[in-house]
């Protein structure tokens, strides 16, 4: 039994293990309520936008972007690597955490997961349409064709890109499927409807809980998290390594793995919080997301919103330490001040001051401030990505091709569909899924506390 | 009659796993148990081991293989292509790729061993002496025994009771 005295008792009151499958349970059971049906019809809405904008986009070409010769990549991109990074979370907080052997996790991984998911296929949906004939995405698999037979270029990061994140996608939707095998069956046995009975018991996998699926199941999620640790760290170092190893001032910088590795952890833990906070809220789990998992947490923020700050730092002071005038124009004049310095100043602000105040204890147990931070943390996270993508491009080596970028209503739209598509995923997640893993939690019960009464 | 057995139904964990270690002192086989959670101490007991873990670390070294092998071929004998007069076989260039896909490979070949080794595929009907196990139950099966079912009631036992399991 796993003993704690640092982080206290993960599941308040006197729960029993009956108590804790009703709780979890007990949104599927209910009708859902006028505020996940409100959000639902938002959400639509938006994505209907969305579905329009691709509609626009594929039937009349990306001319309908704004995206022009000097910033080739505009919000599509920076888009692209806001849900990749939101995306990255969930998995590494689940895996990491699963590996360290830090039990805190369970209320939270099942919420995390399904994040990453969600935040994956959004992302996802960026690179197929960026290709502008959608219909021949194909040709980026590798597979004896008829065109030669071509290969794809295996030495390119945007090819390392496509396998990475279906790889991440793969791997991140089986070990939350997984995950929630155990748990369906609890659905199956314990509902009197029998279309329940009958889809969850599909779903559930004939699972029964003995001890030679246990031991297997424990098997494959050690497996999984042990290979997919390596993947949340390789899949954003090269989504930074389309970056990197171009030669534009900006990005040609060897801090850019590591720097957007972080930066996508960050991101996805304000997520996390996020998601957490409304779960919490919405359906009443404090016993389960307890204040000491968001204290955790909030922690966590302080701690890579340092590394953020001094990542933002360390680009700067190499711009100024390489003696390159193109480095140094593109930080001192055109980011620092300059046409973008607002983007600039709003990720320096939301990225690496605004999370310090996480160091007050008042603010980590104040509910209503740390949700607005983890908002901001992930405005400011969207600021970065511009802040890389289009102050780099927009004035480069040429003056006569500097120019300023700003969207188009269809790139907004692509935008907000994508939002849309993520509230409908997380939304169906609330309603259909146990949003807390509950036979892992059943696991940790009596964790923290038992301990006094041993020493 | 033949696949008579007794059926100890548990409310707590701790309970649960001292029953068994009675049973197993007086070696009266366990055939099988159910818990809504996994617990080590029943792996221990039962003797149960896995060489999942082996199988998925020779998966990655199939794959690892297979994909530099693959690389080679497309890369050097099938469509030789001139990067600026660098060599095709361009083996560090292959390292991050070649991680990528045997990562995706292991995933792969896992989920599938997983599910052919432990029986468990969509739609499958579930066999378990007791469908409460899945919520709040440890369930034990054991070998019809004289001194069995007291046993189970002396270590704390809800309900003991005798039924037939085929599929064990």
């Amino acid at each position: 039994m796993y003993k704690t005295e640092i982080r206290g008792p993960l599941v308040l009151g006197d729960k029993t293990y009956g108590r804790i499958s009703q709780d979890i349970t007990a949104p599927i059971d209910r009708r859902a309520p006028v505020w996940w049906k409100a959000a639902m019809a938002v959400s639509l809405l938006a994505a209907t936008f969305g579905v329009i904008a691709m509609y626009v986009t594929v039937r009349y070409g990306i001319g309908t972007w704004n995206v022009n010769n000097s910033v080739a990549w505009g919000w599509e991109i920076i888009n692209f690597v806001w849900w990749i990074g939101i995306g990255h979370a969930g998995t590494a907080f689940s895996i990491f955490l699963l590996i360290l052997r830090q039990k805190w996790r369970t209320s939270i991984n099942r919420a995390a997961e399904a994040m990453t998911v969600f935040a994956v296929m959004c992302a996802a949906i960026y690179p197929a349409i960026h290709m502008g004939r959608v219909w021949l995405a194909f040709y980026i698999f590798p597979y004896p064709n008829t065109r030669g037979p071509l290969w794809v270029n295996f030495n390119s990061p945007l090819f390392w890109d496509f396998i990475a994140i279906s790889a991440y996608l793969l791997i991140s939707a089986s070990f939350w499927y997984f995950g929630m095998v155990p748990d369906f069956a609890t659905i199956r046995d314990k509902t009197t409807s029998k279309f329940k009975k009958a889809i969850y018991g599909f779903f559930a996998f004939g699972w029964t809980g003995s001890s030679k699926e246990w031991l297997r199941y424990e098997a494959l999620s050690y497996v999984l998290g042990g290979i997919a640790a390596v993947l949340v760290v390789s899949v954003h170092s090269i989504v930074s390594t389309d970056f990197a190893s171009s030669v534009i001032p900006g990005w040609h910088a060897t801090l850019f793995p590591p720097y957007f590795v972080v930066g996508a952890i960050f991101s996805g833990f304000a997520m996390v919080m996020t998601l957490m906070i409304i779960i919490r809220k919405a359906y009443s789990f404090q016993d389960y997301i307890t204040d000491s998992h968001l204290n955790a947490i909030a922690k966590i923020l302080i701690f890579v919103s340092l590394i953020m700050g001094t990542a933002y730092g360390t680009e700067v002071f190499m711009s100024w330490y390489s003696g390159n005038e193109y480095e140094m124009f593109t930080f001192f004049k055109n980011r620092i001040t300059g046409d973008y310095s607002f983007q600039f100043w709003a990720m320096v602000t939301c990225n690496a001051i605004i999370p310090q105040l996480f160091w007050f204890k008042k603010v980590r147990k104040n509910l209503t401030i740390a949700f607005i931070i983890s908002l901001i943390i992930n405005v400011g996270m969207w600021y970065e990505r511009f802040n890389i993508v289009v102050t780099s491009l927009a004035k480069d080596y040429l003056p006569s091709s500097w120019t300023t970028y700003s969207p188009t209503w269809v790139e907004i739209g692509l935008y907000i569909g994508t939002l849309g598509i993520f509230g409908i995923g997380v939304l169906f997640f609330f309603k259909f899924i146990p949003m807390i893993a509950i036979s892992e939690v059943k696991g940790v019960l009596n964790a923290g506390k038992t301990v006094h009464k041993q020493h | 009659m033949q696949n008579m057995t007794i059926i100890g139904v548990f409310d707590d964990e701790q309970k649960f796993v001292s029953a068994m270690e009675d049973l197993k002192a007086n070696s009266i086989t366990i055939k099988e148990v159910y818990t809504p959670y996994p617990i080590h101490d029943v792996f221990h007991l039962l003797e149960r081991k896995t060489r999942f873990t082996y199988a998925a670390f020779l998966y990655g070294v199939a794959a690892v293989i297979g994909v530099l092998g693959f690389l080679y071929y497309t890369s050097v004998i099938d469509w030789p292509l001139n990067f600026g007069g660098k060599p095709t076989n361009a083996f560090p260039s292959f390292i991050v790729i070649t991680i990528i896909l045997t990562i995706l490979s292991i995933t792969i070949l896992s989920l599938f061993t997983f599910s052919i080794v432990a029986r468990v595929y969509p739609g499958k009907t579930p066999k378990m002496p007791d469908i409460r196990s899945t919520d709040d139950k440890f369930v034990m099966v054991v070998d019809r025994h004289s001194s069995a079912s007291a046993m189970l009631k002396e270590n704390g036992a809800t309900e003991v009771y005798e039924k037939e399991v085929e599929y064990l």
